[in-house]
C-alpha cells in the first residue's frame, strides 16, 4: 500500500442543469499522504463542496479516478461506497450531526453498529473514543443537553470508531466560538500528531495556516497547493481569562 | 506485473468482501426502528389507531356474523336433524297466488310413505295446524295445535321435559291427549310441572296433558314453545278437517333419514313415489316440494356467510384506510428524517439497511396495531354478541387473516415511504433543514 491515503487523478465532476451540464469540478488531481492534516479553502461556487463530497464517497466524480488508501473507488455501486464511507472515512460537520434521540455513546456506537460489530466491541470502543476526546463523563447524556463544544467531540468520536484512513472536517469551527473552536482545532492536532490523516474544509485563512498544507479551489480547478510550516501557534494557546458561555446551536 | 489487472482482482476480492461485512444485524435495525417509534408515542398511536380499529372491526363483526350462524343452525338442528320437509306447492308458481297455501299434500302420501318401510327412513311425522283457543280453568289463551305421529319426538327433537309423548296407540285410538310447548304451559298452568295430568280445552273440548316440551327458544320463523301437539288422528276427527270428505290434507310431512349421506337418494325416492301418486310426470308442474334440511343449512350458512363476509369487507376498508394514515404518517416521517438518514448514510449506512429500517417501523405500527385491534375486536365481539343475544365465535382464522392483513398493508403501504428514504441523495440530505 502506498503512502498516499487519498489520490485523486483529473477528477471532473458534472450537474445537469437545464439540460446544460455544469462543470464544478473541471479537472482535480492530488494526493493526500498519510498522517498528513491540509486544509481546503475555496470561495463559494469554487467546488470545494463538491471536491469535498467527492473526498467522502458521498458522490461520485463523473470523470477520473479516485483512489482511497490504494484501493480505485471512483466507479463503487452506493452500496460499496457505503461500506467504503464506514470503514475508512470520518466525518466531522458544521453542524456536528448527531442524531439526537441517542445517547453519546450510542452515537458513537453508530457507525460500529452499521459496520456489523458485535454489542459489546461496540460499546467497548465507543467508551475508548469518548474517553479520547474528553467527555467519558458524557456517554449517557443526549446531544441537547450538551454545549456546542461538547458536541463536536461527541463527533469527533464518532468520527474516529471505525478508525478512519481519513478524517474529514467541514467547517468543524463553524458552529462554534473561538474558544470552543480553538479546543476542537487542537484536538485535531493531537490526532495528527498521532498519525492520522486529516482533511479540513474552511474558509478561515487562520485555520488554514495552523496546518502544513492549503489546497484552493476556484472555479473547478487547483488553484494553489500551498506546503507551509505550521504557523506559531498551531496550537494557540488558551486565552486565559477570557470566560465566554457558549450557548449550545443545534 | 500488470498494475490494471491487479488493481481489479484486488478490487474484486474487496468487492466480495464488502458483501460480507457489509451486513448489518437485523436485531440491530428491530432495535432502531423500535427507538423512532418510542421516540414519538402520541403520533405513533395515532398511526396506529387507524389499523386497530380496522382490525378490531373485522374480528368483531366476523366474530359476531358466525355466532349468528352457530346460533340459527344450533336452532335448525334442534329441530330435527337429517330432515326432508315435505310440502304443498311448487310447480308452476305463475298460476297461484303468491304465498297462498296449497294444501296438496295428505294423510295418504304419509301413510304411503311409511308404507314403503324403508330402512332409510328413521322417522315420520306429517303435520296439520290451526290456531285455536285453549283454556284452564279461567285461563284463555291462544296457541298453534298441531296434529302429528308419535315420531314427531323423535324427528322434530321434541322430547318432553314433563310427562310424556303419546303414542301410536293414542293416534290411532284418536285419543284426546295433548303435549303442550313450554310457553303455553306456563301462560295455562304457571309452570310445567303443574300442567301434566290436567285437563285443558283446546277449541272447547277436553284434552288431558300428558307432558309438557322444554324451552326450545324463539327461532324467530315460528315459536315452537307456544305449540300444542296431539294426535293426527285426534286433529282430523275432533279439531279441524280441511276437506269434508276424503283424504285430509297436511300442511307439510317431516321425513327424518337414519344418515345424512342416504338423504339424497331418500329424497329422489320420496319425489318419485309423490309424483306417481299425484299423477304428474312432468317436474316443472309438481305440486309439491321436498326439501332437504342440508340444503336449506347451505342456503343460511351462505346468507350469513355472505353477510359476514360484506362485514369483514367494510372492516377490510377501514383496514386499508388505516394503512393509508401509515404510508401518509411514514412519508412525513421521511421527510422529516432527511437530515437523520442522510447522517446514517454518511456514517456507512446502505440504502438497504435505510430501507428496512423504514419498512420495520411501518410494519411494527401495523402489526402492533393489529395486536391492539384483535384485542379490541375480541371483546367488541361480545359486545356485539350481547346486544344481538348471541355467543360471538372469534374465528381463528378471521384473527389469523385480519393480522395477516394488517402485517401486509403495513409492509406494503411502508414500503414506498421506506424506498423513498433508501434512495435520498446523502449530499442533499445532510444539507437539508
Amino acid at each position: 500500500m502506498s503512502a498516499d491515503v487519498v489520490t485523486l487523478e483529473g477528477v471532473r465532476k458534472a450537474y445537469r442543469l437545464a439540460d446544460q451540464a455544469f462543470w464544478a469540478l473541471k479537472g482535480v488531481s492530488f494526493s493526500v499522504r498519510r498522517g498528513e492534516m491540509l486544509a481546503l479553502m475555496g470561495p463559494s461556487g469554487s467546488g470545494k463542496t463538491t471536491l469535498m463530497n467527492i473526498l467522502g464517497l458521498l458522490d461520485s466524480p463523473t470523470e477520473g479516478r479516485y483512489l482511497l488508501a490504494g484501493e480505485d473507488v471512483s466507479g463503487l455501486s452506493e452500496f460499496d461506497r457505503a461500506v467504503v464511507r464506514n470503514e475508512t472515512i470520518g466525518f466531522v460537520f458544521q453542524a456536528f450531526h448527531l442524531l439526537p434521540r441517542l445517547t453519546s455513546l450510542e452515537n458513537v456506537e453508530t457507525p460500529l453498529t452499521y459496520g456489523g460489530y458485535g454489542r459489546r466491541a461496540r460499546r467497548a470502543r465507543a467508551l475508548e473514543m469518548l474517553e479520547r476526546v474528553g467527555l467519558a463523563d458524557k456517554a449517557d447524556s443526549v446531544p441537547a443537553t450538551l454545549s456546542g463544544g461538547q458536541r463536536q467531540r461527541v463527533a469527533v468520536a464518532r468520527a474516529l470508531a471505525t478508525n478512519p484512513a481519513l478524517l474529514l472536517a467541514d467547517e468543524p469551527t463553524g458552529n462554534l466560538d473561538t474558544r470552543t473552536g480553538n479546543e476542537i482545532l487542537a484536538l485535531f492536532h493531537e490526532l495528527n500528531a498521532e498519525g492520522a490523516t486529516i482533511v479540513v474544509v474552511t474558509h478561515e485563512a487562520e485555520i488554514a495556516a495552523q496546518t502544513s498544507r492549503t489546497i484552493r479551489v476556484r472555479d473547478g480547478l487547483l488553484e494553489a497547493d500551498e506546503r507551509h510550516a505550521p504557523a506559531a501557534g498551531a496550537r494557540p494557546p488558551d486565552r486565559v481569562g477570557e470566560v465566554r458561555k457558549h450557548e449550545p446551536r443545534a | 506485473m500488470n498494475p490494471a489487472r491487479s488493481a481489479r482482482s484486488v478490487e474484486g476480492t474487496a468487492r466480495q468482501q464488502r458483501r460480507r461485512r457489509g451486513s448489518l444485524d437485523a436485531l440491530e435495525i428491530v432495535v432502531i426502528a423500535w427507538r423512532s417509534i418510542r421516540s414519538n408515542v402520541l403520533r405513533s398511536a395515532l398511526t396506529t389507531l387507524g389499523v386497530v380499529i380496522g382490525v378490531a372491526t373485522v374480528v368483531a363483526l366476523t366474530a359476531a356474523g358466525s355466532g349468528v350462524n352457530a346460533s340459527v343452525t344450533e336452532r335448525i338442528t334442534s329441530l330435527g336433524s337429517n330432515l326432508l320437509t315435505i310440502s304443498g306447492g311448487g310447480g308452476d308458481r305463475s298460476s297461484r297466488v303468491r304465498g297462498a297455501p296449497r294444501d296438496t299434500i295428505t294423510l295418504g302420501d304419509a301413510e304411503a310413505i311409511r308404507a314403503l318401510d324403508d330402512p332409510r327412513i328413521a322417522g315420520i311425522a306429517p303435520q296439520v295446524q290451526t290456531s285455536l283457543s285453549v283454556k284452564y280453568g279461567t285461563n284463555t289463551s291462544y296457541a298453534q295445535v298441531v296434529g302429528t305421529w308419535a315420531d314427531f319426538e323423535k324427528v322434530r327433537n321434541a322430547s318432553v321435559a314433563q310427562g310424556s309423548f303419546f303414542t301410536t296407540a293414542d293416534d290411532t285410538s284418536a285419543r284426546r291427549v295433548a303435549v303442550l310447548g313450554h310457553q303455553v304451559a306456563q301462560d295455562l298452568f304457571g309452570s310445567s310441572e303443574r300442567a301434566v295430568g290436567q285437563s285443558i280445552l283446546i277449541n272447547n273440548l277436553g284434552f288431558d296433558v300428558l307432558g309438557v316440551l322444554p324451552d326450545k327458544g324463539d327461532s324467530g320463523f315460528f315459536n315452537p314453545n307456544s305449540q300444542i301437539l296431539v294426535p293426527l288422528e285426534t286433529f282430523v276427527r275432533r279439531l279441524h278437517r280441511s276437506s269434508p270428505t276424503g283424504d285430509p290434507t297436511l300442511n307439510s310431512v317431516y321425513v327424518q333419514g337414519a344418515n345424512a349421506k342416504d338423504l339424497a337418494a331418500l329424497q329422489d325416492d320420496l319425489t318419485t313415489l309423490l309424483a306417481n301418486r299425484h299423477g304428474i310426470p312432468d317436474p316443472a308442474s309438481y305440486d309439491f316440494e321436498i326439501r332437504n334440511q342440508a340444503d336449506q343449512l347451505a342456503t343460511l350458512n351462505s346468507v350469513t356467510g355472505t353477510l359476514t363476509l360484506f362485514l369483514g369487507s367494510i372492516a377490510g376498508i377501514s383496514l386499508l384506510v388505516g394503512g393509508i394514515g401509515i404510508m401518509n404518517i411514514m412519508l412525513v416521517s421521511v421527510t422529516e428524517r432527511t437530515r437523520e438518514i442522510g447522517v446514517r448514510k454518511a456514517l456507512g449506512a446502505k440504502p438497504r439497511d435505510i430501507l428496512a429500517q423504514f419498512l420495520l417501523e411501518a410494519t411494527m405500527l401495523s402489526v402492533g396495531g393489529g395486536i391492539l385491534g384483535i384485542a379490541a375486536g375480541v371483546g367488541l365481539g361480545r359486545v356485539a354478541g350481547h346486544a344481538l343475544s348471541v355467543a360471538p365465535r372469534v374465528m381463528p382464522q378471521s384473527i389469523l387473516i385480519a393480522f395477516g392483513f394488517a402485517a401486509a398493508v403495513g409492509i406494503f403501504f411502508g414500503f414506498y415511504p421506506a424506498q423513498r428514504a433508501a434512495r435520498l441523495d446523502p449530499v442533499e440530505s445532510l444539507r437539508y433543514e
